[in-house]
Order: C-alpha cells, then sequence, then structure tokens
C-alpha cells in the first residue's frame, strides 16, 4: 500500500502559506521519519496527508485514490494514528483504550466481539504491555501510555502507522522502546510515517526523511541525503556535525548540535561522495527472518556487485555475507545505512580510499 | 460488582441492576397515603390479566389510574435525566456538565411558564416547553459553534443562553397573575409529577424513549466521544454527526422530561457520577447502569416525596437531600473518578 502526496499545498484561514509544494511517497516498509524545527508545520503535515485538514491544492492518495474520496470507516482501516499524548482520556482501563481502535472494524451500532477483545489482548502482548491491561490509563507511566496508543493504533490493523512525535518526553529506554518498535513493524511490512524533533533517531532509524524548514521549505528523500549538515543549518538554524560511531556491530550515524547558526537558504540533497568507489560489505545476523530481506536489498544493488560471498555458520547460529561494490559512493552509503535499519543485522562498509584515484587525475 | 476490563457488566451485576428498577416500582404501586397490603396489590394485578379476585374499586382506581401513571414516569424521567447528563458528561469531557448544559432544561422551563401564563392545558404546556427547549439548544448552536471552536465554547455559550432564559422565566412570572398562575408556574419549575396522567405520557414518553434507544444503539460509539478530534476521527467515525445525535438526543430528553414535570434537578449529575465510580467510565456498562439506577432512583425519590408528609414535597428539594449524602459517601469510598 503507497501513501502519497502530491504537490500539496496548505493556509490556515487568512495566515500565512505554511506548507508548499509538498511530494511525497511511502511504500510497505518504509520508515519515514519527518524533522522540522517547531512552528514549522510537521502536525500540520501530518493532519493534511491524513485528511484531517484539506489541501489548499494538491492531494493525498492512498494506493492512487484520493484518500478524500474514500469512505471514513474504509480509509481508517488502512491507516492508523497516534496523536501526541497530550489530553488523553484517563478514565478508561489500557484495554479498553486498546479496544477502542478496532472501531474501523465493526459496525456503527455493534460493540466489540470476543475477537476483537482476543485481537486487542493479543496486540498488547506483542508490544510487552499485557499487563498494564486492567490498569487506569492515568495511572501509566508516559512509555507505558505512548506504547498503549501505539497498541489501539496497530489493534486497527493497518498497513500504513502515522505517529505523531511518538518519542518526545520518554526517556532514553523508552524512547529506545518507541524506535525499536517502529523499527520492528517496518521489517515487517507495515509503512510507517513519523514526526520526531531528533535528527539522531531519522538518522539511525528511517531510511526516507522530510525536512521542513521554517520557511516552509521542504525536502524528501533518503535520510542520508536529506539530513545532512548543510540541510541541518538551513533548516534548523543550528550548527550541527554528523559524525559516525562505531560500534561492535555496526557504524552509528549521529548529529551533535554545536551551536545557533542563521537558518536560511535553500535545501538541497547532499550529493553523498564520489561518483565511483570500491567497497567491502560484510554483514552478519543471527536473525534468519531477515535473509530474505537481506538478500532482497542486495539483489536491487546487482549490477554494481562485483564479488559476493555468503555462508551459514551453523555452530555460531549466524550466516555471514560479505559482498564488494564498484558504485557511486552514495549507492553504497544507502544500501548500507538501508542493511543498518533492519533489526538484528550487523552491517559496516570498508570503502577503498586510493581507488580510481588514477582516472581522476586523468 | 466492579465493572470487568472490557466494559461488560458481570452477570450479578446485569441482574441487580434489572430488578433495582423493577422493585422499586412495585413498591411505589403499594406504598403512598393509602397503603395496599402485597395480597389486595397482587389480587389486583391478576384481576388485569383475567384473574376474578375481590379488589375494591377505589384500590384499583387507586392503583391503575393514579399511581401507575406516575411510576411510570418516574422511571422515564429518572431513566432519561440520567442518561442525558451521561451524555453531555461524555460529550464536553466535564464532570460538571448536567442536562440543562446547553440551556435545555432553562429553555424548557421558559417554555411552560409561558404556557400556563397564556392559560394553555397539560397538552399545551407540554408542547411549548419542547419547543422553546429546542429554541434554547439551537440559539446555543448558533452562538458557540464555528470552525476551530473547541467544546469549551459551546459549554459557555449554553450558560448564557440558559441564563438568558433563566431571566425571561422571572419576566414571565413578574407579568404572572400572582394569586392563581405564579403558584402554579412555581410549583411546576420546582418539579412535580403530581396529577399527571396517560395523557401527558402519551406526549412526553416517545421522545424520551426514542432518545434513550438511539444512545443505547451507539453505546459503544459513545465511547469516542471524549477522546481528541483527530483521534475520534481516526478511529474511523463521522464525530461531528456522532456528537450532533448525541446533542439532540440528549436534548429532546431533557426537554420531554421539564414539559412534563418542570425542573428536576440533580438526578442528571448525581446518577451518571455515581455509576462511573462503580462501573467505570465505558458506556458499554455506563449507559445501562445510568438507565437502571436513574429510573429506580427517581421512583424511590418521587415515592418519598409524596407519602412523607400530608402535602407533597418538591422533588428537586428531595433529589438533593436523599442524593447528596449518597453521592458523598460513594465519592469517598471509591475515590472519585477522572474523565
Amino acid at each position: 500500500m503507497i501513501l502519497s502526496v502530491e504537490n500539496g499545498r496548505f493556509a490556515y484561514s487568512g495566515g500565512r502559506t505554511v506548507l508548499k509544494d509538498i511530494c511525497f511517497e511511502a511504500g510497505s516498509g518504509d520508515l519515514v521519519a519527518i524533522l522540522g524545527p517547531n512552528g514549522a508545520g510537521k502536525t500540520t503535515l501530518l493532519r493534511c496527508i491524513m485528511g484531517f485538514l484539506r489541501w489548499e491544492s494538491g492531494r493525498s492518495l492512498l494506493d492512487g485514490r484520493d484518500i478524500r474520496s474514500l469512505h471514513t470507516r474504509e480509509l481508517w482501516r488502512h491507516i492508523a494514528y497516534v496523536p501526541q499524548a497530550r489530553s488523553v482520556v484517563a478514565a478508561y482501563t489500557a484495554l479498553e483504550m486498546v479496544l477502542l481502535g478496532r472501531s474501523s472494524r465493526f459496525g456503527l451500532f455493534a460493540q466489540p466481539g470476543q475477537a476483537d477483545i482476543s485481537k486487542a489482548r493479543a496486540v498488547m502482548k506483542e508490544l510487552g504491555i499485557e499487563k498494564l491491561a486492567d490498569k487506569k490509563c492515568a495511572e501509566v507511566s508516559g512509555g507505558e501510555l505512548q506504547m498503549i496508543l501505539i497498541a489501539k493504533a496497530l489493534a486497527a490493523e493497518p498497513e500504513i502507522l502515522i505517529l505523531d512525535e511518538p518519542e518526545s518526553n520518554l526517556d532514553f529506554k523508552n524512547q529506545l522502546l518507541i524506535m525499536d518498535t517502529l523499527s520492528r513493524l517496518t521489517a515487517e511490512g507495515m509503512t510507517v510515517v513519523f514526526n520526531t524533533h531528533y535528527p539522531s533517531h531519522a538518522l539511525q532509524r528511517a531510511g526516507k526523511a522530510f525536512l521542513l524548514s521554517a520557511g516552509g521549505e521542504s525536502l524528501f528523500g533518503s535520510t542520508h541525503q536529506v539530513v545532512t549538515e548543510e540541510n541541518i543549518q538551513r533548516a534548523f538554524g543550528v550548527k550541527a556535525v554528523i559524525g559516525e560511531i562505531e560500534t561492535p556491530g555496526s557504524i552509528v550515524r549521529d548529529v551533535l548540535p554545536l551551536q545557533v547558526a542563521e537558518a536560511g537558504g535553500s535545501m538541497t540533497a547532499g550529493s553523498g561522495g564520489r561518483p565511483r568507489c570500491l567497497a567491502i560489505v560484510s554483514i552478519i545476523s543471527a536473525r534468519n527472518d531477515m535473509a530474505a530481506k537481506v538478500n532482497a536489498l542486495l539483489h536491487r544493488y546487482n549490477r554494481y556487485i562485483i564479488g559476493r560471498m555468503g555462508m551459514p555458520y551453523p555452530d555460531g547460529g549466524v550466516y555471514m555475507i560479505t559482498v564488494t561494490f564498484d558504485a557511486p559512493e552514495a549507492e553504497i552509503r544507502a544500501l548500507s545505512a538501508a542493511l543498518n535499519l533492519l533489526p538484528g543485522v550487523d552491517v559496516k562498509a570498508t570503502y577503498a580510499t586510493d581507488a580510481f584515484r588514477k582516472e581522476e587525475k586523468q | 460488582m466492579r465493572a470487568r476490563r472490557t466494559g461488560t457488566l458481570s452477570a450479578g451485576a446485569k441482574i441487580l441492576l434489572i430488578l433495582f428498577p423493577i422493585a422499586a416500582a412495585l413498591l411505589a404501586l403499594g406504598i403512598g397515603r393509602m397503603t395496599v397490603p402485597p395480597k389486595e396489590f397482587f389480587h389486583a394485578v391478576a384481576n388485569l390479566f383475567g384473574g376474578r379476585y375481590d379488589v375494591s374499586l377505589q384500590t384499583e382506581k387507586v392503583l391503575w389510574t393514579f399511581r401507575l401513571p406516575r411510576v411510570l414516569l418516574a422511571l422515564l424521567v429518572g431513566a432519561g435525566l440520567s442518561v442525558a447528563g451521561c451524555a453531555f458528561q461524555s460529550l464536553f469531557s466535564n464532570p460538571l456538565a448536567t442536562p440543562d448544559t446547553l440551556g435545555v432544561a432553562s429553555g424548557a422551563s421558559f417554555g411552560a411558564a409561558l404556557g400556563i401564563l397564556m392559560g394553555l392545558g397539560m397538552a399545551g404546556i407540554q408542547l411549548t416547553a419542547l419547543v422553546f427547549g429546542a429554541a434554547a439548544v439551537a440559539l446555543t448552536y448558533a452562538a458557540g459553534s464555528g470552525r476551530g471552536r473547541g467544546m469549551n465554547t459551546m459549554v459557555l455559550a449554553g450558560i448564557m443562553i440558559g441564563s438568558l432564559f433563566t431571566a425571561l422565566v422571572s419576566l414571565v412570572k413578574f407579568t404572572a397573575d400572582a394569586e392563581s398562575q405564579l403558584p402554579e408556574i412555581t410549583y411546576f419549575l420546582m418539579g412535580s409529577l403530581n396529577g399527571r396522567g396517560f395523557s401527558t405520557l402519551a406526549l412526553g414518553a416517545p421522545p424520551i424513549i426514542i432518545g434513550i434507544i438511539v444512545l443505547w444503539l451507539l453505546r459503544w460509539r459513545m465511547n469516542l466521544l471524549p477522546l481528541s478530534d483527530d483521534e475520534a476521527r481516526a478511529s474511523g467515525t463521522n464525530i461531528t454527526a456522532l456528537r450532533a445525535v448525541t446533542v439532540i438526543c440528549a436534548t429532546a430528553i431533557t426537554a420531554s422530561c421539564v414539559s412534563m414535570c418542570g425542573q428536576v434537578g440533580w438526578v442528571g449529575l448525581l446518577v451518571p457520577h455515581a455509576c462511573r465510580m462503580k462501573f467505570g467510565s465505558n458506556h458499554l456498562s455506563l449507559l445501562p447502569a445510568s438507565v437502571c439506577v436513574g429510573a429506580g432512583f427517581m421512583v424511590i425519590v418521587d415515592t418519598v416525596a409524596r407519602s412523607v408528609t400530608a402535602s407533597e414535597i418538591p422533588i428537586s428539594v428531595l433529589t438533593a437531600i436523599i442524593g447528596a449524602p449518597f453521592f458523598i459517601v460513594l465519592m469517598r469510598r471509591t475515590g472519585g473518578w477522572q474523565l
């Protein structure tokens, strides 16, 4: 299922244009992060995408069909929304709240049946919050509440999940729990779109990023091309460095804000390095369920592959793949980033710094 | 008998809730200035179904002409006001909301007072009450609705329109004949179920019954009312239509109650609150509980009102006197509730 926006434009009545030339597309297995400074219109963008606000021009499409032409109950069987957890009805128990998410699955005058209750419980179990079932929403912690709201959205069995700042106001651990959940859902084939205040989360988790600047400019594309030092300064007015931290299993990219700087200037997709480059990408994973996804990703880059070796190692309970590429540096970075997003897959790339230097000189 | 997690009532709670209003009604038929002993009462009931017991004409008349319509009225009004109060509290996510929040009761009171002033009969008074109740809500809607305005604006508009109609009621009283009309208006507004027969019910009952049935059918969707706009819409429900239907039903119920027996205060606030404390906020259990408890409570209050002293005690006085202590005890024992 593909969610897309064509040339969206939006202005609040009588006010300045908040969003213009919005183009956007997310398909199955995409995790899209929407970034932007406070007041740039991130929530407005989500509300426009889902049809809560009407685009002034342009439209939102679900598999090519305008979402305005879809019946509400039909639309909300495909899409689920998790708003910011600010105002929550405290009087319901967690299970009641999750069950409310099933509402689009039965008729107007019907009540949730045993199947709905089982589904709600199953979703809660999957998210590790089955123990909260009887607790009132007022009595749980912020992280637990966010999980309940995600469970409520998932209870509708959607193909697309849209979240508004799901990890805001949460501690380290809860942020990780939420982000891990989103990664897992994406790996299972769901489309996930989320607003976030953390560029790091976009870099580490999202394959695609949508960057909004305070001036109403926007840029959409692969995260590693959109979330660059230049674009962060242009959109947020913050001078930042993007660094790489090596862990035993992978290389993690992170953003370190340095100082406030002048915002503005138009955002452009980063070039991503040399036009031609040699690299060895090594992959180790213990997750057999990820093997197919790894192979599918590699298959997309087939024409760049000049050498490949893969072997299972039953003694260690893992399989290992080594692939050698001759490709534009951006492509290799994109592939290793994509592999890195798969849960339980360790990936590192080694780039040959001297290869093709002669050619460049000529 | 606490509500279970999924919001459905346990079997025990169901039986108690159903029996409560029935038991209260049967007792109420037997109690009064003329007590009907159980044996005679059962004989009279048996006679209705073709029995041939010896029951005095007087007893039959008291039972079926005076008490039965009154008990039915109490059941309906109690159930109706409780459901309306419950609906408004959820709609506005406000624990202080009552059936009068949108000015319905004030509007209907004005209509009734106007009817009395014009010397209309009971049917006429009922009609003017219904019309002005609806008019008050329409005015509130016109004043409080609009793009981007929240439910709080609507509540404020309701309070304003309500006080406007309260002032108009005072104006009517001021112009009314102090010898005959003024006391009639005053007594009517204090709330009384006295002297209402089947003819009153014929006009007043349908809006209440239809309103309760519609809200009953929508009881699961009513759980979406307190959610934020976006959240409710994301549940695949047309939240605007749901709110409108809720308001229309609750308004029809309230206006109809006022048109039959004046302003009965407190029931619409006390009963839903008590039910929330005991059964939780899920309308799957809250709505049925409110219907049963409200109906039973009203019958009890009315029975006390007509049988404790020689002259009748106004019903609003009693709902507060009986309801407030009960409510406070319950609140302290359960720790209250939150919306």
